[in-house]
């Protein structure tokens, strides 16, 4: 099957920022890797407001990036997941080779989707309690992010931070997104946001044919066919639906309330 | 209003931009030492090794008894300790002497924490 053009043009992003982010780790530029991660803007938030300064290692650019990644959820979704953040590019392709690799990969239920997505708040209230008390970006030694561009550097957790991150390869292989969709603090910062993005993708119930090659496109496991507008909070605008559709025009990205 | 796919990239550019460019609006320190109330000559050094707030506090604290220290604010994300002094007491040079000189521990031993990378 041939590969959508849109997604060349999305890879091309991702390894463009993955490497930009490589280049950091082995600590070319002025600053460190860390100071390009927009969920730092969140939990600089508490140090900002109580002292006027920032916590840890975070700065202002964690702060702007994040501002400015909530003015684009409000314009276009979680786009910044589907087409610029490493892990998301990470977690899409050990989707695929998941899917490479098993036949039938087992499914999670819509409804256990729903619970297990709770997780991510929980991950979001744990970060931010712990970061704001302690002044510490205690979280480090579980995120991926940290752990795969520091190479386990100060403040990971030892054999610990290995299995979790062993966990979180092995899971993405099995749940495609799992870290995205389950774990990641900073989708559940966009998530309310998500929900209002102006621009989004409407299908044509006119001239759909309900033939399921969007659902089944969907890296985030969104109902693409049931659904008129996707409003969807895990919606990334990554098109892959849109390119997957076999009807003309029947999936259009849109802009409206 | 149909929305071209080639909008969505541009628009990621775009946001990934402005955040890096918006930055400059939302700089604080990570730290904020004033020993005296005084102004003075400002210096700014980039230091390997200030790296987060506990480093930047033991940075600062190497010239808690320096005479013609007047204040010091730290910046972790970007590297950089902005020093006012007063020129008469103290030199950058010696600035640069006490941040990059060996660090005693308690078992006899030292080691230089603090590079300076420059000076402006």
């Amino acid at each position: 099957m041939a590969i959508p053009r849109t997604r060349y043009y999305r890879y091309a992003i991702f390894t463009i920022i993955l490497g930009l982010v490589t280049y950091l780790a082995f600590g070319y530029g002025s600053r460190s890797f860390e100071a390009y991660c927009p969920f730092g803007g969140a939990e600089s938030l508490w140090g900002l407001f109580t002292a006027g300064e920032f916590t840890c290692a975070l700065g202002p650019l964690n702060l702007s990036l994040m501002l400015a990644l909530l003015v684009l959820v409000l314009i276009s979704k979680k786009t910044f997941c589907g087409w610029a953040c490493p892990i998301g590019f990470l977690s899409e392709l050990g989707g695929r080779l998941g899917g490479l690799l098993w036949k039938k990969r087992p499914r999670v239920t819509p409804k256990a989707n729903g619970w297990l997505k709770l997780f991510r708040y929980a991950v979001l209230i744990v970060a931010l309690y712990f970061t704001f008390r302690t002044g510490e970006l205690i979280l480090r030694g579980y995120d991926p992010f940290y752990l795969i561009f520091s190479g386990f550097g100060h403040g990971s957790a030892g054999i610990i931070s290995l299995v979790v991150l062993a966990l979180l390869a092995i899971g993405t292989l099995v749940v495609p997104m799992m870290f995205c969709r389950y774990l990641c603090p900073m989708g559940a910062v966009f998530d309310p946001f998500s929900r209002l993005g102006v621009i989004k993708i409407m299908r044509n119930e006119t001239t759909c044919t309900n033939c399921g090659s969007c659902s089944k496109a969907c890296v985030q496991d969104i109902p693409v066919q049931q659904l008129r507008v996707i409003r969807h909070r895990d919606c990334t605008n990554c098109l892959e639906c849109l390119d997957a559709c076999p009807e003309k025009d029947t999936l259009q990205l849109r802009a409206g309330l | 209003m149909r929305i071209p796919k080639l909008t969505i990239p541009l628009i990621v550019i775009a946001s990934l931009f402005g955040g890096y460019f918006l930055r400059s609006a939302f700089t604080q320190p990570t730290t904020t030492v004033a020993y005296d109330q005084k102004s003075g000559a400002k210096a700014t050094f980039i230091v390997d090794g200030v790296k987060c707030k506990g480093t930047a506090a033991f940075f600062t604290s190497l010239y808690d008894s320096i005479p013609g220290i007047i204040g010091i604010e730290t910046f972790a994300g970007e590297h950089k300790a902005v020093f006012t002094y007063d020129p008469e007491r103290i030199s950058r040079d010696s600035i640069r002497t006490i941040m990059e000189a060996p660090i005693p521990f308690d078992d006899g031993t030292s080691e230089q924490i603090f590079k300076c990378l420059s000076v402006e």
